[in-house]
């Protein structure tokens, strides 16, 4: 993302302050950064949570038990939300890669992006939520 | 066709030349890779991460996917091809994203070298972990 992004402008207010220029494409960057960071660090820790169950399988089941509870399913619609952005995102940024005359359709690309993730975020986000919801948890 | 000259990296958008003089192609570098393996990994991971993600979120419940979930998904030597592949690319997608954010953001030489030393080490270390689980499980 970084690539097709504009170069930032540096603002006097400090060294680390970066001021874009674009709208969406501003946008798509910062969200591409975050929802990527997400992802990885929760990559970081599901290696180990899996791993357990070699090591300590009565002790994987506990931890895994966590997972189901109201403050991970929120979570989890958070990672879901991260992964769908990055996917749809990364596919745009892909088109406009290879394919230079897409450049020209950017803005109606990303809302596109912005429309699936909520058109399939929204009702799995709600799958997840469901034993909530139903009053099955807590 | 208009395209405007590509961004300034030395690993911008190869297939924005596509139609120029191949003299003018910039001379590939591990960069040049960097930016291709981060396409081709990306697509395969929007496939294999969202799968991943709505067999263990949407079309299981999380609760579900205890250690009895995953010795049977195990027993399959395809399952734990494809997590094993689902974890070594997300891992390395990840690890170079990473890369390219630190080298954006943090300026000083000494700190850019040792956070980058330790995002290595973390990495190599969970990696050889996740493969050892997957590997060794029985």
């Amino acid at each position: 993302m970084a690539r097709t992004a504009q170069r930032p402008v540096e603002t006097k207010v400090g060294a680390t302050r970066l001021v874009y220029k674009g709208k969406s494409g501003q946008w798509a960057f910062v969200g591409h950064r975050v929802s990527g960071m997400l992802v990885f660090f929760f990559l970081l820790l599901h290696i180990v949570d899996v791993s357990l169950i070699n090591a300590d399988p009565v002790l994987y089941d506990e931890v895994h038990d966590l997972y189901g509870n109201i403050l991970l399913r929120l979570f989890e619609v958070g990672l879901l939300f991260a992964l769908l952005f990055h996917s749809l995102n990364g596919i745009r940024i892909v088109l406009v890669d290879f394919f230079p005359g897409m450049v020209r359709n950017e803005r109606r690309l990303f809302a596109v992006v912005m429309a699936l993730t909520l058109l399939v975020g929204v009702p799995c986000g709600y799958v997840i939520l469901e034993p909530f919801i139903d009053g099955r948890i807590l | 066709m208009a395209v405007t000259t590509p961004p300034s990296r030395p690993s911008a958008t190869p297939g924005a030349l596509a139609g120029t003089a191949r003299s003018r192609r910039p001379k590939q570098s591990f960069e040049t890779w960097s930016w291709f393996f981060m396409r081709v990994s990306g697509l395969l991971l929007v496939f294999l991460a969202l799968t991943h993600f709505a067999i263990t979120h949407i079309v299981n419940d999380v609760v579900d996917t205890d250690a009895a979930f995953v010795y049977r998904r195990w027993d399959n030597p395809l399952w734990r091809t494809f997590d094993w592949v689902l974890l070594a690319l997300a891992l390395l997608h990840g690890l170079n994203g990473m890369r390219w954010a630190i080298d954006d953001y943090i300026r000083s030489r000494p700190a850019r070298a040792a956070v980058k030393a330790v995002l290595y080490t973390v990495s190599g270390v969970l990696f050889t972990y996740g493969t050892f689980t997957i590997v060794a499980f029985q």
